[in-house]
């Protein structure tokens, strides 16, 4: 029983919560110490760039620092301490900076990164390299340069505080508890009594190759055998970061004709030198060359995620293997060779226009699990539809007494009339009586009857 | 249609594979065509889901793609279902119609003109495919037999729409039917058949 009771005991020790790591309480100030081995700079573009504009200033950057990061969404920051002795001393090197960036933004310096956020997005070309004189230089700008949320800023306006000085001066006990502990740190990073590492920006990757084949070459077996060992390249540096591309660049220069452009496009990505060969050389039959090529540049789409090679245990179509394997594969082979528009899948659109309604859409590679089949789910599907439509209507003759004609023979009408009218709102509007017909020979079509203008005859479609 | 003995001994025995009969073919896999008649007429009872099956008509939309509407539907809603492509159809497909009948459409894949012949045999090969509508114009027989060769390597099945005065030559396809129009319904008739088939039926139309 005693036993039991200590077992409760040890159980309910080891149940207890672990009493939470609490943070450093915030009364007790750390210590201000700035780094002095790291001065930044930032440069805020303007106008604010999207996602693509950003990383391409962010390599840009990489000119003058090995250590850039990026502060969303128009900021990039440079760790230029390192590289001060390279480019001839600060004045130099703030120079040089701005003469880069002079087209698209403002060029700030400070010993913390996020000063130099701060004086950038306050517009401030200011070069701040002594610490001590950090937060005097920084009590005048207004809170709004430290990109807090608008919430944040209006609650700290209430109670009268609109510059960083004025918070700054508040008790770090009460700003904690009102605003909480994130705005705090921010204070405390932007004059150094906090470290603030970055994350460093990774420029993209892209293989890109320009070569001058040994003879300027006319035919397309020369031009793939040339482009041969690239491939196997390209290849390799996919297998070493293992990801695969869609899109893959080749342009042939010519002498006087312009640049022949082929882009090969894939539906998933793909690494293999021998596929992409295959593929390239069924682009390039159908390629009339105007003239010899005298140099090529191969050079490939983003780097994507390669998907594993594992292959399944069951060949597609037994037991219902993997055919999602296959799919990619064939839909790149028709396309490479008929076009990407030649290939489709079909959609329905929630419309009641028979021209409307039936659309085209992109093929669906994997195999979903199933839904509710159409007609449950598309209440305006009601009704007897054929499977084939005419692109246009085919206009068909009448008899003297007003009844339709098909191939000189009577038309019977077996159902309807079906009215619809509908449209007008966009101008495409409609307003048709449909029947079901049968011609001479039984087959049975869809015809429809113009309610306004001449009331004539049309054929929609056979039901096939 | 094989022979029904009364006997259910008899029958259990005549069941085991090692016995072969004259009349009697290897089972192959089939899908139901949903007409009953269709089905008890044809051989192994449903659509041959591997090989070329050929339908011939005298012109186009007389309701042999209604012929396929219940197959396409109870293929495209299968668990682990492949496409089913069209190529080259004669005119455009109305999409209504055919989620109306149950076809699920992220299912279907469409293939335009022209080099429908190339289209029709990667398709039938690549193993992405259940079943393949096409319609060839011309086709001899060295390019059919290269199709039905393309079928067994893809484990699929081909349909062929072909004019009817191709009845006359002969074709590597396990399955010829040509159809006719009759009111009310369609009328086939088989021209070949892998086992004994009926060979002529009947056939009534949902109106």
């Amino acid at each position: 029983m005693k036993r039991h009771s200590r077992t409760a005991a040890l159980f309910d020790a080891l149940q207890a919560p672990v009493p939470p790591r609490l943070p450093p309480p915030p009364h007790v100030e750390p210590p201000a110490r700035v780094d002095a081995r790291q001065l930044w700079a930032a440069v805020r573009l303007q106008p604010a760039p999207d996602a693509a504009g950003l990383q391409r200033q962010a390599g840009r950057a990489l000119h003058y620092s090995s250590r850039v990061s990026l502060a969303a969404p128009d900021i990039v920051l440079l760790e230029v301490r390192g590289s001060l002795r390279l480019f001839g001393g600060l004045g130099s090197l703030l120079s040089q900076l701005r003469g880069h960036f002079h087209q698209v933004g403002v060029v700030s310096m400070a010993p913390t990164a996020l000063a130099a956020v701060a004086l950038a997005r306050s517009g401030q070309r200011a070069a701040l390299t002594d610490a001590q004189r950090l937060v005097s230089r920084l009590a005048p700008l207004p809170l709004a340069c430290l990109g807090w949320s608008a919430q944040s800023l209006a609650r700290l306006a209430a109670v009268g505080v609109v510059t960083v000085g004025e918070a700054l001066r508040l008790p770090r006990a009460g700003f904690a508890q009102r605003f909480g502990h994130t705005l705090l740190d921010d204070l405390d990073r932007l004059v150094g009594r906090r470290p603030d590492p970055r994350v460093p920006f990774v420029p993209v990757e892209r293989f890109a190759v320009r070569f001058e084949p040994s003879y300027e070459m006319t035919g397309n077996t020369a031009l793939l055998r040339e482009l041969q060992p690239h491939l196997l390249a390209l290849q390799q540096f996919l297998l070493q970061r293992q990801r695969g591309i869609t899109a893959l660049l080749l342009s042939l220069e010519h002498r006087q004709h312009a640049v022949t452009r082929i882009v090969l496009r894939l539906a998933v990505p793909e690494h293999c030198a021998q596929r992409l060969s295959s593929l390239l050389a069924e682009r390039l039959r159908q390629v009339v060359l105007p003239a010899p090529v005298r140099r090529c540049g191969l050079r490939c789409g983003p780097l994507l995620e390669a998907a594993s090679d594992s292959a399944g245990l069951w060949q597609a179509g037994e037991q219902g293997g993997g055919a999602n394997t296959q799919m990619p594969a064939f839909l790149e082979n028709l396309r490479v060779r008929l076009g990407a528009a030649a290939v489709h899948g079909l959609t329905v659109l929630p419309d009641h226009r028979p021209e409307q309604l039936s659309c085209v859409a992109e093929p669906v590679m994997q195999t979903l699990p199933s839904r509710v089949a159409g007609a449950a789910l598309m209440p305006w599907l009601a009704g007897r539809r054929p499977l084939w439509l005419l692109p246009i209507p085919q206009l068909l003759e009448q008899d003297a007494s007003g009844w339709p004609l098909c191939a000189l023979q009577r038309l019977q009408l077996l159902a309807g009339p079906e009215r619809l009218e509908t449209g007008w709102w966009d101008g495409a509007d409609i307003q048709r009586d449909y029947y079901v017909a049968a011609d001479a020979s039984g087959a049975r079509l869809w015809v429809y009857r113009q309610r306004d203008g001449q009331r004539r005859w049309f054929l929609h479609g056979p039901f096939g | 249609m094989p022979q029904v003995s009364h006997d259910p001994r008899l029958e259990q025995l005549l069941q085991h594979p090692s016995l072969w009969r004259g009349r009697s073919i290897a089972p192959q896999p089939v899908v139901a065509t949903g007409f009953a008649t269709l089905d008890q007429a044809l051989p192994g009872g449903g659509w041959p889901r591997r090989g070329l099956t050929e339908i011939l008509t005298a012109h186009q939309g007389l309701g042999e793609l209604q012929l396929w509407l219940p197959a396409l539907a109870q293929l495209t809603s299968a668990a682990s279902a492949r496409w089913c492509a069209f190529i080259a159809p004669p005119f455009q497909l109305f999409a209504p119609a055919f989620a109306a009948a149950g076809v699920r459409l992220d299912r279907l894949l469409i293939v335009q003109p022209p080099q429908t012949l190339w289209a029709t045999e990667q398709a039938l090969r690549s193993g992405a495919c259940d079943l393949v509508l096409s319609w060839v114009a011309q086709a001899g027989i060295p390019e059919l037999r290269r199709l039905a060769l393309a079928t067994e390597q893809g484990l699929s099945a081909g349909v062929l729409f072909r004019p009817a005065a191709a009845g006359r030559e002969s074709s590597p396809a396990a399955l010829r039917l040509l159809v006719q129009a009759q009111p009310g319904g369609l009328q086939l008739r088989v021209l070949k058949s892998r086992g004994a088939a009926q060979p002529l039926i009947n056939l009534t139309l949902p109106a």
